[in-house]
């Protein structure tokens, strides 16, 4: 039975045909079969791909170092399983899901407000100790995350690619990022699926579906972050959303999700504490990180930064020079980035010698 | 009969001398021909001539009149033969004594027999020096060449007047206007915050670095690149002569001197308003006339890609040629390039009082149409913030004249080496003198991948004009570490 499974697995199909048609026809070998004979339409590929054994497969996902997970295991997120539409399989990289998880979605096209925002829930949520699931997509997906990337929770990000397709290309070094920062990654797809737009929808059910709220910070009256939303309604979820300007096309999902009874939230504590309203407190300290370090992890008007550091410009311009060298801060287009990963703290005090830091 | 005065045609800003020869003969009655290559201006001289002639109660000789312009294949454009024309065929129809055309004469004819200006009064006058002839000329033109201190310059405002005063029966006026002397910069005070870019334009004006500020609408950029020519080290002699020679080639005057100029074109500007052309002999552009002083380019993003392109090869050697069919012309264009720019289409990205509106794939876009060759050419890429309200009402800022004395001050300190400091080469600057620290924190930049090959020269330029300013001999690592920030994205 099992075997079937991981032959389905790397066919590639929709979930809720294969799970209409493992219903039809009695049992998840009835199909594999079917496919093999060519009774049930499907794409050359796809034919050729349920033709390869179970025992190929799992040796190719070993080598590759993915995992499969299949519903009847028991090591299948109970959250997912519960759900009338659980995907019957997910392929997985990084460790296993455990704790409490909250979905930041919004639209790839968001505003800088938007993203600052969404980055900074990310650092809040995961800060507090729940996870951030989201879907590594442009715009607020990819800032979420990357807020996220400090904290101690893990991430999640679940593609709507092949797990080991990077979509879109420039968020690779945020995937791995996430991984490297022990969060994990799933897909419902094959290895090697490209992205085609009828895989995300189905899979903003996963992102929904593991999350206890999600959280909508930018989103236009269409698109996935709303589908997520409507997806967390029907799992029972809880939907919080941010207000924005009535009218604004970035904001006009949101502020419908309000009227229709979505929890609005403002700043990232305010998120904190309506989480924990639902979640319980929050599973790590909600110590306040040295002000420096809050400073920092947004991003800055290089002026305003200069000014925090020193009074006398060329002194400020040379403490930053410093941070920048010894890679703690990142300058673009006049913003002061602290840089992810590093999760130090830093007292910018002026003339230290630079060898007494941390890098 | 036949007589010959003296005249000159510009090549690029250079005057080569013509002779302007006038034979008067049988044939035709009033007759009037132009050879040597002339261009329409030239050819309809000859009614500006006859009517001139006419007022001046010279009678325009009732006979054929050929007017030679040689050397014959150099090309001449403009109406600045008027003058010479004139006394040339007034000599050879033998009604003036054929010593009036011992002159260099350069002036266009009014109808009404008055002289005007024309272009390159300046360089005429320095080929009168050359050929040890006095050179007469249009008031205006008298005021643009007056720098030529060596040249016996008389001052003709008519027909009449320029041919008594070629025979010395009159002096002519040789008193010039006077120039304002004032520096037409606005003074730094003004500018009230602004910390970092007060600082990036006192280096910039400290080494020659070139310069590009990108900050929201309204922030002061263009307010402090207008004050850069004021922080400067005033011009001496030979350049203020330079200079005064590319701007009289323009057909335009220098408001002063000594003062490094400044030229701010729009971006819809040409090509070749740019960069110097035009029809038939070319004329020197923008970046020509900043020769010297600062060229300031606003909105840099609107430019068009190719005009920027066609700056690079122009900057990085000091100079522009422009190809004609038979003639090359040379242009100097020894100048600082300051810039300006949004960093967004709205212009508000990183503002902190107006959000942004724009999506970051615009402002990513946005941005990346300001790479290229050219970008690679600022050593120092600053953001300006708008200014805090609380400090437009406080005390005035430092004037430029205390900036302009340390500016000099960190000039002098560059006189020992190859070139100022913002042309500094990889060679020169892997000579630079730099403290055990400086080199520690370069090498930590380069290893964290934060410094490319060309961010590690421009830190280095950079750093070494910082420490000119703070009178160090060897560059510290504090130096390095300012440049670091000022040399802005990678």
């Amino acid at each position: 039975m099992s075997d079937a499974w991981v032959r389905l697995a790397h066919v590639g199909m929709h979930a809720d045909r294969l799970r209409r048609l493992v219903d039809d026809m009695g049992s998840p070998d009835d199909v594999v079969r079917a496919i093999v004979r060519g009774t049930i339409n499907v794409p050359d590929w796809a034919r050729a791909a349920a033709g390869v054994s179970a025992a190929r497969r799992r040796v190719q996902l070993d080598e590759a170092g993915i995992r499969l997970l299949l519903r009847q295991d028991d090591d299948f997120p109970a959250r997912l399983a519960e759900l009338p539409d659980t995907p019957p399989f997910l392929f997985q990289l990084g460790r296993s899901f455990t704790g409490l998880a909250v979905a930041i979605v919004g639209t790839r096209s968001c505003t800088s407000y938007g993203r600052r925002l969404a980055e900074a829930y990310g650092a809040a949520v995961s800060e507090a100790g729940w996870s951030v699931v989201s879907g590594l997509a442009r715009g607020i997906d990819g800032a979420a995350h990357r807020g996220s990337l400090g904290g101690p929770a893990p991430g999640v990000a679940v593609l709507g690619s092949g797990i080991d397709i990077w979509y879109p290309a420039e968020h690779a070094q945020l995937g791995r990022s996430i991984l490297e920062a022990g969060g994990l990654v799933w897909s419902e797809s094959p290895p090697g699926t490209p992205p085609v737009g009828w895989r995300f929808p189905p899979r903003n059910r996963i992102i929904s579906g593991i999350a206890h709220v999600v959280v909508v910070v930018e989103a236009g009256v269409k698109g996935g972050a709303l589908i997520t939303a409507r997806a967390a309604l029907e799992q029972g979820r809880e939907v919080c959303a941010t207000p924005g300007d009535v009218g604004r096309r970035s904001s006009v999902g949101c502020n419908l999700l309000i009227r229709d009874g979505a929890i609005p939230v403002h700043e990232a504590e305010d998120l904190v504490e309506s989480l924990s309203l639902i979640l319980g407190q929050p599973t790590t300290s909600t110590h306040r990180p040295a002000q420096a370090e809050v400073e920092t992890r947004e991003p800055c008007p290089i002026g305003e930064f200069l000014q925090r550091l020193d009074a006398e410009p060329s002194k400020a311009m040379a403490e930053l020079g410093r941070l920048e060298a010894h890679g703690e801060v990142t300058i673009h287009n006049g913003m002061v980035f602290a840089t992810l990963g590093t999760g130090q703290a830093f007292v910018p005090t002026v003339g230290g010698a630079p060898e007494e830091r941390k890098g | 009969m036949f007589a010959a005065t003296h005249s000159v045609a510009l090549v690029g800003i250079e005057a080569r001398p013509v002779r302007v020869e006038a034979h008067v003969g049988g044939g035709e009655k009033g007759r009037l021909n132009v050879v040597g290559l002339p261009d329409t201006a030239v050819r309809e001289a000859k009614d500006r001539v006859m009517a001139a002639m006419a007022v001046s109660k010279y009678r325009f000789p009732a006979r054929s009149v050929t007017v030679n312009l040689s050397p014959a294949d150099l090309p001449k454009s403009g109406s600045a033969y008027d003058l010479p024309m004139a006394m040339a065929i007034l000599a050879a129809a033998g009604l003036i004594p054929r010593a009036a055309c011992e002159v260099v004469a350069l002036g266009e004819l009014a109808l009404d027999g008055t002289v005007r200006p024309a272009r390159g009064g300046l360089a005429s006058a320095i080929t009168a020096a050359e050929l040890g002839l006095p050179c007469l000329l249009s008031p205006e033109g008298a005021a643009e060449a007056g720098i030529a201190t060596s040249t016996d310059i008389r001052v003709v405002r008519s027909l009449v007047e320029a041919i008594s005063v070629a025979l010395g029966e009159t002096s002519g006026g040789t008193a010039l206007p006077t120039l304002d002397d004032e520096p037409s910069a606005p003074d730094l005070a003004h500018v009230r915050g602004q910390p970092l870019g007060r600082r990036a334009l006192e280096i910039a004006a400290a080494g020659g670095h070139h310069l590009l500020m990108s900050g929201p609408p309204g922030s002061g950029k263009t307010m402090l690149a207008r004050c850069l020519p004021g922080l400067l080290p005033p011009l001496n002699e030979s350049q203020a002569l330079e200079v005064a020679q590319v701007w009289s080639a323009a057909g335009r005057q220098r408001p002063s001197l000594s003062h490094p100029p400044i030229r701010a074109p729009h971006h819809t500007a040409t090509g070749a308003a740019l960069i110097g052309g035009g029809s038939g002999v070319p004329v020197p552009g923008e970046l020509s006339m900043a020769h010297r002083g600062v060229l300031f380019l606003d909105e840099l993003g609107e430019f068009p890609p190719n005009l920027l392109d066609a700056l690079r090869q122009p900057l990085e050697e000091g100079s522009g040629t422009i190809g004609r069919k038979g003639i090359s012309v040379k242009f100097p264009a020894a100048v600082q390039l300051v810039a300006a720019t949004n960093p967004c289409p709205c212009g508000f990205y990183g503002d902190h009082r107006d959000p942004c509106t724009c999506t970051p794939r615009m402002v990513e876009r946005y941005r990346r149409r300001l790479s290229g060759p050219l970008m690679d050419r600022f050593d120092m890429r600053v953001r300006v913030d708008r200014t805090d309200p609380a400090a437009l009402v406080g005390p005035p800022g430092e004037p430029s004249e205390a900036v302009r004395e340390r500016v000099a001050d960190a000039r002098r300190r560059q006189q020992g080496r190859p070139t100022i400091n913002g042309a500094l080469s990889r060679p020169e600057l892997d000579d630079l003198d730099m403290t055990d620290g400086a080199s520690r924190l370069i090498e930590r930049a380069l290893q964290q991948g934060r410094l490319t090959g060309r961010g590690f020269d421009r830190v280095r330029r950079v750093a070494r004009t910082i420490a000119d300013l703070a009178a160090r001999q060897t560059v510290a690592e504090p130096d390095v570490a300012e440049a670091l920030v000022l040399r802005g994205a990678a």
